[in-house]
């Protein structure tokens, strides 16, 4: 487990230098089974700053989420880093946000935190039900401990973290430049065994399963919003000259804006689910970013997110690469 | 005004009961519960906290046909909703029903919006008293109620077996009369306990807010750095938005399809960068700060100055849903004291 | 006013005439349109500052302001900045073709209250065209107002809208201050911005209403220059403009403030704008 005091320590230790203009972490939220980001400024705030399993949320996105205004005539733009810190998962985002150039390793400093998991609210809720105060939680090898208000009850790994971590390869960030925790040992093989029973279907089931979820989309775009790897700074779905796809939220444009999304993060998804998490409507987006991400490991034998050295999967060429279509 | 009572298992007849109606009630997908048109009875499910979408899409569906046309041709074939058209939305809670109110002061603003009103003139509202509101829901903050009835025609009770109907006005009484053959008169002990458990509801209320004051004071904070520790962890999705009964904001857009074509108006959200952005390239409000703080004072403050209610009818959704943590009642606390931190060093 | 049960509904024109005010990059084009039912004329009635949302089906509609005051009759113009997709679809068109027209919505210049003050307007590029219904209705009813002066700038020589219009002002006794950002060879008049012209010009403010429409940061300029002539922020109108969609005050993005510019603008006084921070934004 993480020790706070060195987690605020190291924290308030970074915000005082020259040349940091910002850290992002998390912070207690105000209710409920997941914690906030927290972007801090001022080292008197990295008090407030936490690391549980209740650490959700991924602060690499708001790396590329910041907006970058133009500078006023006269003054200097501010170079100064920005400080993240992260798990595992959250790490993948900042390699493939360096294999792509979206900034440079000198622009951030990253604070890597070994995870162990995450709670996925929804299956704490199914437990637990919903509550008012703001949950902590501990977490071992095997078991999770979660205090409702003074409360502790305990339940297995399995039962309450989310989905990724329990077939969680990187649970050590894959870039940092302060480890603020001891590495782990990974938690499984991944055998892409969802992917495989979700393949076993029918066509037609398929198209039935997916007519239903993408019937519920209300095109929020939360989804693509909170995804670390959509960062366009003029996305495709939201361009009106040309414009690709209608914002009518009708079955055939929904369905065009998710294969889109997917297609758009193939060989770039880190897989952090976030996507999932956010969905208002409970879509199982990850359903198509998986079969991808299987499909890419598959057909490439590349993983997104894992060599800062490696190439972006679509921008790279080999001659071994199969070309079965091809006649 | 009438006093009325069914038994939980008749509650397939009711349904079944209202011919000469289109029955909208909350449906369930897996675990997202979303109101619909029902035709069967067994579609309904009455054993909810609230829809993760508010039933505004009722009123105001996420995309609707403005009019159509022909390229090339000049005749617009206007698609406006009858108001004739009957339909009843069963199991409303009374603080969505109170956004209809709400939306309807802007909606018939010296110009009528005909797709909105005549929807909401011709559906009569049965509500569903909480008995058990979220840890978020803060209505008696702003205005409402766990069992309110100042925005329904009607409101049901869920007495554990038994089902304690009361109507309101007119078009409740003539939902009652067409149920006539499933209703039985109400005594005194059904409405004892629906009292008993508006009052338990009530007292089950964590959260509230002080409203008074803030809508005359937020616009003194719009230069204040407080909204930064809010806006810094933003996404700019539309969660807040489009889940909020209360939120309005449209965009319109004209579709073609070959030669048949459309202007379709489509659900939108200020928290999006687009939405103010004049073609030139200039925008108004072009961070997250910027978009964040006109939300909050348009809920807040704006459209109270206009329209004398506040926006915001304390359905907890954007507490709920918000995967960021940016809870609106912790953004009027924050604001509040800053507000009196700033009247402190004048 | 447009169909009272449905404001959403636009009316048919057809273009009568049109033409290029400016050319190149930053082209305007001039529309004077006509109702293709001619019975509209019985209820429409506009006043200057009023606008419409002008488009093509198929494209979309953007706000514009209504360039001709209701003293000249039979048709309504437009000038139209090309910038985006609706601008350069509406720019395709030609006289005989057809657009829609959906108003006349927002408020307008209080000209009653206006009667026997002298006048100043100052306009920059395409700013012009919502003044130019406020100088056609005094025109019109010129015994009702004292002294009129128009006070206009563009970047360059050809980037005067209304170009033949001044030469009618001055003969009527208006004085036309004209002016281009940088100088030109065959330019004579004022060289420079138009806040420096209009300091050059030095309108007093006594019994005076100054109305001003242009680029942004003109705008911020020409209120400052004149606050320092002396003028109040009651007697200083100017025009906001925002991205519009349904322009009946509904899909709320035009906001500045708790004011829609469509309908509570897009004609504020400075006094009404100082203390909104967003007006300036």
């Amino acid at each position: 487990m993480v020790d706070s005091k060195k987690l605020q320590d190291k924290a308030r230790e970074t915000l005082v230098r020259d040349d940091v203009r910002r850290l992002i972490g998390w912070k207690r939220g105000t209710y409920g089974y997941e914690a906030a980001p927290a972007v801090i400024k001022d080292a008197s705030d990295a008090e407030a700053l936490i690391f549980d399993p209740t650490c959700v949320q991924n602060p690499a996105s708001f790396l590329t989420l910041e907006e970058k205004l133009p500078v006023p005539r006269g003054a200097e733009p501010d170079t100064r880093k920005v400080a993240v810190m992260v798990k595992g998962c959250d790490s993948r985002a900042i390699v493939q946000h360096l294999l792509e150039k979206a900034y440079g390793r000198d622009d951030v400093i990253v604070l890597g935190i070994p995870c162990r998991g995450v709670i996925d609210r929804r299956k704490a809720q199914k437990l637990f039900g919903d509550v008012g105060v703001a949950v902590s939680a501990k977490i071992d090898k095997e078991k999770v401990a979660v205090d409702i208000g003074g409360e502790v009850k305990t339940v297995d790994r399995k039962d309450i973290l989310m989905d990724k971590c329990l077939r969680c390869r990187y649970p050590n960030p894959l870039v940092s430049d302060f480890l603020l925790d001891e590495e782990v040992e990974k938690f499984a093989d991944d055998d892409f065994a969802d992917v495989v029973e979700f393949e076993k279907q029918a066509p037609a089931d398929k198209w039935t399963h997916w007519d239903e979820q993408f019937g519920k989309c209300i095109r929020c775009y939360s989804c693509r919003n909170v995804c670390p790897m959509c960062y366009c700074v003029e996305c495709v779905v939201t361009k009106l000259r040309p414009q690709w796809t209608r914002r009518s939220t009708d079955i055939s444009e929904n369905t065009a804006y998710h294969i889109q999304r997917a297609w758009h993060l193939a060989g770039r998804c880190i897989e952090c689910m976030e996507c999932q998490r956010v969905c208002p409507v409970d879509i199982p987006i990850m359903t198509l970013n998986r079969k991808l991400t299987r499909d890419v490991k598959e057909l490439f034998d590349y993983e997104p997110g894992v060599d800062t050295e490696a190439q972006p999967l679509l921008a790279s060429y080999n001659p071994q690469d199969p070309e079965e279509y091809i006649m | 005004m009438a006093e009325h009572k069914f038994a939980k298992e008749k509650l397939g007849d009711l349904v079944s009961g209202l011919s000469g109606y289109r029955v909208f009630a909350p449906t369930a997908i897996g675990d997202v519960v979303r109101f619909a048109e029902v035709t069967d009875p067994a579609q309904v499910t009455l054993d909810y906290v609230n829809s993760n979408v508010p039933p505004k899409e009722l009123m105001f569906p996420e995309t609707e046909t403005l009019f159509r046309y022909r390229l090339g041709q000049d005749e617009i074939d206007a698609a406006v909703p009858s108001a004739d058209d009957k339909r009843v939305i069963l199991g409303i809670r009374p603080c969505d029903s109170q956004a209809y109110s709400i939306v309807e002061r802007l909606y018939s603003w010296d110009f009528n919006d005909p797709y909105f009103l005549n929807r909401l003139g011709g559906t009569t509202l049965v509500g569903l008293a909480c008995a058990d509101p979220c840890a978020n829901c803060f209505c008696p903050s702003v205005g409402g109620g766990p069992a309110s009835e100042e925005y329904l025609d009607a409101i049901m009770y869920d007495l554990g077996d038994t089902y304690y109907l009361k109507t309101i006005t007119d078009k409740g009484d003539e939902v009652a009369k067409a149920l006539s053959g499933v209703l039985e008169a109400a005594g005194g002990g059904e409405k004892k306990a629906a009292e008993k458990q508006a009052g338990d509801a009530l007292s089950k209320i964590q959260r509230s807010i002080d409203t008074a004051g803030i809508p005359e004071k937020l616009p003194s904070l719009y230069d204040h750095p407080f909204w930064e520790q809010f806006s810094d962890r933003c996404l700019g999705c539309g969660i807040c938005t489009y889940l909020c009964p209360t939120c309005h904001c449209f965009d319109i857009q004209d579709e073609c399809e070959a030669f048949d074509a459309r202007r379709a108006r489509m659900w939108d959200t200020c928290m999006f960068a687009e939405y103010s952005l004049h073609t030139s390239g200039h925008n108004p409000r072009p961070t997250r700060k910027e978009r964040t703080r006109n939300r909050i004072s348009h809920k807040y403050s704006y459209f109270p100055e206009k329209f004398e209610v506040i926006a915001c009818v304390g359905c907890g959704r954007c507490i709920n849903y918000c995967p960021v943590n940016i809870d609106i009642l912790d953004i009027l606390e924050k604001s509040k004291e800053a507000e009196a931190k700033e009247a402190k060093t004048a | 006013m447009m169909d009272e049960s449905n404001p959403y509904l636009p009316y048919i024109v057809k273009i009568e005439d049109t033409w290029y005010e400016t050319p190149g990059d930053r082209a305007i084009k001039t529309f004077k349109v006509n109702f293709t039912d001619e019975k509209v004329w019985d209820t429409w009635s506009h006043r200057p500052g009023q606008c419409a949302m002008v488009g093509r089906l198929g494209v979309g509609e953007s706000m514009f302001c209504i360039s001709s005051s209701p003293t000249e009759r039979g048709y309504l113009r437009f000038s139209v900045l090309r910038m985006g997709k609706v601008t350069s679809a509406l720019h395709e068109l030609e006289a005989g073709d057809s657009m829609t027209v959906r108003g006349p919505v927002g408020n307008s210049f209080p000209l009653e209250e206006w009667e026997g003050k002298n006048i100043i307007t100052v306009g920059g590029g395409i700013g012009q065209a919502p003044l130019r219904p406020v100088i056609n209705y005094i025109r019109a009813n010129r015994d009702k107002y004292a002294d009129l002066k128009v006070i206009y700038g563009a970047r360059t020589m050809v980037d005067h809208c209304f170009k033949g219009e001044f030469d009618e002002y001055n003969q009527e006794g208006t004085a036309c201050h004209l002016s281009i950002d940088v100088d030109e060879e065959q330019w004579p008049h004022f060289v420079g911005f138009v806040p420096n012209l209009l300091m050059e010009v030095a309108p007093s403010p006594e019994s005076a209403i100054a109305v001003t429409c242009g680029p942004p940061v003109m705008i911020k300029f020409v209120i400052q220059n004149l606050e320092k002539l002396g003028f109040a922020p009651e007697q200083i109108y100017t025009t906001l403009e925002e991205r519009m969609k349904c322009g009946i005050g509904k899909c709320g993005r035009c906001n500045v403030g708790h004011l829609y510019v469509c309908k509570d603008g897009p004609v504020f006084s400075y006094a009404s704008l100082k203390d909104i921070p967003e007006a300036f934004a």
